[in-house]
């Protein structure tokens, strides 16, 4: 009986901690977050594409689909799934125009225990509005330091960075990005 | 310390260092890129092949300093020095605490639950932190505790600085019954978190925070409570409260290597029970969940003046010399 109890009971457990596995996903509907990266734009195509991305238009491609984009949005956690901070990826939402500067970031989602004064305040996101994804992205350098949270502050960089610099690599071509 | 205990904790450490090591090189793999002229991106961080040494420069300092304290921590051990052991607290409170804000937290059991743990890489002090914390637990039961914590170095300080007349010892049957609720405490919380994914919450049963020194108004007056209650009841939250300290216990109560040795006559004998500032002692028993390795007792053993095994010895001695029967 004893044992049958201490089963069932891990069974449960178990299922709790599963499920709740499950609850973190990326924001499916970022649209307030598009809006903000690309204020100008008047409509977004779905999260498509390889890798994925949302793509910013001026004018409605259903009426003009010959018309350029304004640029790209993406998830950091789609491109650089594997840039861990303190507690696991921190889900960052990058817009890039189409010469390869970033349009902006919004911090949408992060566990990190020191996130609130690290990469919650909108003065991490501020500071990479009209970056070149070229610019160096070194913490203490270019991007701000903030002691005692170097470990949320580096990754966060590092996803833009490296995510940003993917996403180019695939929809941009070197010409169009200024050196 | 004698000899075979400080030849297995020498192989258990080299054994540690080895699994270190071997994490080290299985862990990351050096991106591989072609060469230069072929990239006509040509970004500045992927032109060239990231070395070990490109990782670790950044983190050199910290990964020296950490190590170079938790060197001094052990040798403040093994000397069984009260002078040692504050200047360890001291450095504690300076470097993990004011400038690093790096403690063992209750975020780290989250992080497990998850499996979330941040890359070794980028975080190698981090992991050689955290990796003694639970290491020196096995071995010796809450050395973390009572060295490694900024907290709790932050109150035991406070208690060697606060005169004893302000000092209130809790009745032991309390003190027994109040040490079970960081049990209960580690529970609950971790529950909430598996339930809410909420890491914040770790705030309002932690003051770890304290370092950061950034918080609501609610956060501040309920860590000045606490502190205020810890100048009358010394190490208040590390005995009672602490939910890793909870978690600890538990592996100390299990799997401590190197326990504290006791002599026959501490069946008897109340002096280090009395001693003990964290109420780990009863009777002849040592409670490894409670024990925090501060030495306490440990120098009391050693001192032919003050402990009865000693003393009996003398005796028995003198008794022996002077013909008493039986001697």
């Amino acid at each position: 009986m004893k044992r049958l109890l201490a089963f069932s009971l891990s069974i449960v457990a178990s299922g709790v901690v599963l499920g709740a596995a499950d609850r973190i996903f990326t924001n499916p509907k970022p649209d307030v977050h598009l809006k903000r990266l690309f204020p100008n734009a008047v409509a977004f195509s779905p999260l498509t594409g390889s890798p994925l991305h949302f793509t910013a238009y001026s004018v409605d491609p259903q009426k003009n689909p010959s018309s350029d984009p304004l640029g790209f949005a993406f998830w950091t956690t789609d491109l650089v799934p594997n840039e861990h901070g303190y507690h696991g990826p921190i889900h960052i939402l990058v817009g890039m125009n189409m010469s390869g500067v970033l349009t902006g970031v919004v911090v949408d989602y992060d566990s990190e225990p020191y996130g609130y004064f690290s990469v919650e305040p909108k003065e991490f996101a501020a500071q990479f509005t009209n970056k070149s994804i070229r610019d160096q992205f070194r913490v203490g350098g270019d991007v701000d330091a903030v002691s005692r949270a170097s470990l949320s502050i580096n990754s966060a960089a590092r996803a833009i960075r490296d995510s940003s610099r993917m996403m180019a690599r695939a929809l941009l071509t070197p010409d169009a990005v200024k050196r | 310390m004698n000899r075979p205990a400080a030849a297995r904790l020498l192989a258990l450490f080299s054994l540690s260092a080895l699994a270190l090591l071997f994490l080290l090189a299985t862990s990351t793999t050096i991106r591989a890129q072609q060469p230069p002229a072929a990239d006509p991106w040509g970004f500045d961080d992927e032109v060239k092949v990231e070395t070990w040494g490109d990782i670790l420069r950044p983190q050199a300092l910290d990964i020296a300093l950490t190590a170079g304290l938790i060197g001094f921590a052990l040798f403040s051990f093994s000397r069984r020095s009260k002078l040692l052991k504050y200047t360890t607290l001291a450095l504690t409170v300076a470097y993990l605490g004011v400038l690093k804000s790096t403690m063992i937290s209750v975020t780290d059991i989250f992080r497990l639950v998850d499996l979330n743990l941040p890359e070794f890489k980028y975080s190698v002090a981090w992991y050689m932190f955290a990796t003694f914390a639970v290491v020196s637990t096995v071995v010796w039961g809450r050395f973390y505790c009572g060295r490694m914590c900024a907290f709790g170095a932050f109150t035991q300080l406070l208690d060697v600085t606060v005169p004893k007349r302000f000092r209130l010892e809790p009745p032991l049957w309390l003190e027994r019954r109040a040490s079970y609720i960081k049990y209960g405490l580690l529970v609950a919380v971790v529950g909430y978190y598996i339930a809410t994914k909420q890491t914040s919450v770790y705030r309002y049963v932690e003051p770890f925070w304290m370092f950061t020194r950034s918080a609501n108004a609610l956060l501040w007056t309920m860590l000045a409570v606490l502190l205020l209650a810890t100048l009358v009841v010394r190490n208040l939250y590390c005995r009672f409260l602490c939910p890793v300290g909870a978690m600890l216990g538990i592996i100390s109560q299990v799997t401590t290597v190197l326990p504290i040795k006791r002599w026959s006559e501490c069946k008897t004998c109340k002096i280090c029970e009395r001693a003990c500032e964290w109420g780990a002692i009863q009777g002849p028993k040592i409670i490894k969940s409670e024990c925090v390795r501060c030495d306490d007792c440990e120098r009391i053993y050693a001192d032919h003046k003050a402990c009865v095994h000693w003393l009996m010895i003398v005796k028995k001695e003198r008794w022996a010399r002077e013909g008493v029967k039986g001697y």
